[in-house]
């Protein structure tokens, strides 16, 4: 019974839907982010004072906050179908691909989410120079995806491992490591004002080869 | 048990040349030696690498727990060099820069491909049952190349280096003393059957343990 | 009943099994096993705890990879692969769990949605009519009694009408009441598809033409 295209589109919008709907009545994900944020930023900010002047530490200081924020909630999507042994009704409805899709779709939207909330805060609170927004959201954007990607891969491996989610952050930051180092060198140049098209070309090249071998190893992250 | 004393002669004999008889690079002086240890080791740690992806995507396609041994040993071979890829530079930096460590590019590109693979390492340890982490671990290793290529030859090139380029792929050309270069040679195909050596050992180990185990 | 409303045309389903096997690391799971199954028909799968009832329906289900033999599960004749079968099994085993933040209806509806079924609504409608618990079908799941879960387990194995019904005790936790609904269940489904019941109470064994029997020694007793 070959599936067509549509149906599984169908699939993958029904497990983003209810994702997206599980996250709104429990908001585990989403308030353990934004109390992450605000409290990291206000304890940066309170302690490194006035930074205007210094981008290259804004720049570092916006992306590790960033990235910690999400890092924290990101692993529950998975670990959270592992805890409530309710991986294998969704295994029985979908393939291990649409499963990997919708989540990987609901954790853009949750990134998303998030940010919002982060870069006015970030903005306001570390008193940084506007950014110029073409550039400041086309890598927020790249890093958001990898981001996104990566932490759907490695949160779904997480899940099935002993520790759950102890190992996340430490088995998804050297994955994230150059999108890190490229994000943070383009948010740095864009405050300079220098050209910053070979970051974004890394960024986009190594959102791509993530997104790429994703697809190609989905179907393997669940067999027992 | 022959190779293994092929081997030694080998990498003794052009260890011996690269001090006595090749001569030293201007501006490197004495620390031109480091070369002949740091490059093999950072060339075998992308094969160890390399060798570990392509059996944990043969894994993957193939289900045969073989692959999954050969993955395994070549990971943890590959951290091994890769630490004295790391340590031979720092000491190249010491006396060269000044200190063991700069974050240069070239240190930061290779400290995460330390931290990549004991990541993998790491995972590989804590999932229970045989199958199971294979399976895991070779997900996470093909995504983990994808993140190689990136450390080891884009970032150090976007970003300006103070790593010295002997092997210059842009000017096509490689320009080096005839002598070094036979040294230099002798060293890399030194560490290679060395690196195939170490492996076959690991991979055997390995088998007879789950032998051991399961009679 | 509801069951009038539910009839569509029986695919005819063939199941065989050759030196079919399962391992977790060192512990046999299921002792190697040979079988020829074609639908419609009731198949009682019984053995002791722990010979591999489960992991025998888990594997026809195709979310587990057996580690030894072939099973092939062919759909008018036509083999499907581990990975398409979710279409044509339905799978109800006390390991399901639903989730329990959403009611009994939206977790159907989910399942319904996610399989990209015709007319959703309608086909959760039939499934909670049918093991009897549309009076709390808008309770979060959270609330549930353990026999409820277990019907609403039931209901999302029938939810898509699949060819084949794989019930693993089905009788566990429910009351007198809830095992007429699984004998209901049971004969309805076995007029069109192949059902296959993991089970050793006797009561539920008299509902089967056919009967798989695994030797494994399961907790240890003699081989």
């Amino acid at each position: 019974m070959p599936r067509s295209w549509s149906s599984s589109m169908a699939a993958v919008w029904a497990v983003l839907r209810k994702e997206c709907r599980s996250e709104w009545r429990t908001r585990y994900g989403l308030n353990a982010a934004l109390l992450f944020a605000v409290a990291s930023l206000a304890a940066v900010s309170f302690s490194a004072g006035r930074l205007g002047e210094r981008t290259d530490v804004l720049a570092a200081l916006f992306w590790i906050v960033l990235l910690f924020a999400t890092l924290a909630s990101m692993s529950h999507a998975f670990v959270r179908e592992t805890e409530n042994r309710t991986m294998l009704l969704l295994r029985l409805v979908a393939s291990p691909t649409e499963i990997a899709l919708g989540k990987l779709l609901f954790n853009l939207v949750f990134l998303l989410v998030v940010e919002v909330a982060i870069v006015p805060l970030f903005m306001v609170l570390m008193s940084a120079p506007p950014p110029r927004w073409g550039s400041f959201l086309t890598v927020l954007g790249l890093g958001t995806v990898s981001l996104a990607a990566s932490s759907t891969l490695v949160g779904a491996v997480i899940a099935q491992t002993r520790g759950r989610g102890a190992l996340f952050a430490g088995v998804s930051l050297p994955l994230l490591l150059p999108v890190l180092a490229a994000a943070v060198s383009g948010t740095k140049a864009q405050w300079i004002g220098v050209g910053l098209d070979g970051e974004i070309r890394l960024l986009i090249a190594y959102a791509v080869a993530l997104l790429g071998m994703s697809l190609l190893l989905y179907e393997h992250l669940w067999e027992d | 048990m022959l190779w293994r004393w092929l081997i030694f002669i080998w990498i003794a004999a052009f260890m011996i040349a690269a001090f006595a008889w090749a001569p030293l690079v201007p501006v490197l002086e004495a620390t031109t030696r480091v070369l002949y240890f740091h490059i093999p080791a950072a060339w075998v740690t992308v094969l160890a690498l390399g060798w570990s992806m392509i059996h944990s995507a043969l894994y993957l396609w193939k289900r045969d727990m073989r692959h999954d041994d050969q993955a395994a040993a070549a990971a943890e071979l590959g951290l091994l060099f890769c630490v004295v890829a790391t340590v031979s530079g720092s000491l190249w930096a010491k006396a060269m820069w000044g200190s063991y460590w700069n974050w240069d590019p070239r240190e930061t590109s290779i400290f995460f491909v330390l931290l990549l693979y004991a990541a993998y390492l790491a995972l590989r340890g804590s999932i229970e049952g045989e199958e199971k982490r294979a399976r895991l671990s070779a997900v996470y290793s093909v995504i983990a190349f994808v993140a190689v290529p990136f450390l080891m030859f884009v970032v150090p090139r976007i970003y300006f280096s103070l790593h010295p380029e002997v092997i210059d792929l842009s000017r096509g050309k490689v320009d080096m003393d005839p002598r070094i270069r036979i040294c230099f040679s002798g060293m890399l195909v030194g560490f290679t059957f060395l690196y195939f050596w170490l492996q076959s050992l690991k991979v055997r180990v390995t088998r007879l343990e789950r032998r051991a185990l399961v009679s | 009943m509801t069951a009038a409303g539910m009839v569509t045309t029986p695919q005819t389903v063939s199941l065989s099994a050759i030196g079919l096997t399962h391992r977790y690391g060192r512990r046999i799971a299921l002792q190697p096993l040979e079988f020829e199954l074609t639908s419609p028909g009731v198949v009682a799968v019984t053995g002791a705890n722990g010979s591999g009832k489960s992991t025998l329906l888990r594997i026809v289900a195709g979310i587990l990879r057996p580690s030894g033999g072939a099973l092939s599960f062919a759909l008018l004749g036509k083999g499907i692969k581990p990975l398409e079968r979710r279409h044509a099994i339905g799978l109800a085993t006390p390991e399901l769990a639903f989730y329990e933040e959403f009611t009994a209806r939206e977790n159907l509806a989910f399942l319904a949605e996610t399989r990209a079924l015709a007319q959703p609504g309608q086909a959760v409608q039939n499934a909670l009519e049918c093991v009897q618990l549309e009076t709390r079908a808008d309770d979060r799941v959270a609330d549930y009694s353990s026999g409820m879960k277990q019907r609403l387990r039931l209901a999302s194995a029938i939810l898509h009408r699949p060819a084949v019904l794989l019930l693993d005790e089905p009788g566990g936790h429910l009351d007198a009441e809830g095992r007429a609904v699984v004998e209901r269940i049971v004969r309805q489904e076995s007029t069109r598809s192949l059902v296959l019941l993991a089970t050793n109470d006797p009561e539920e064994m008299r509902l089967a033409t056919k009967l798989v029997e695994l030797n494994g020694r399961g907790l240890g007793g003699p081989s």
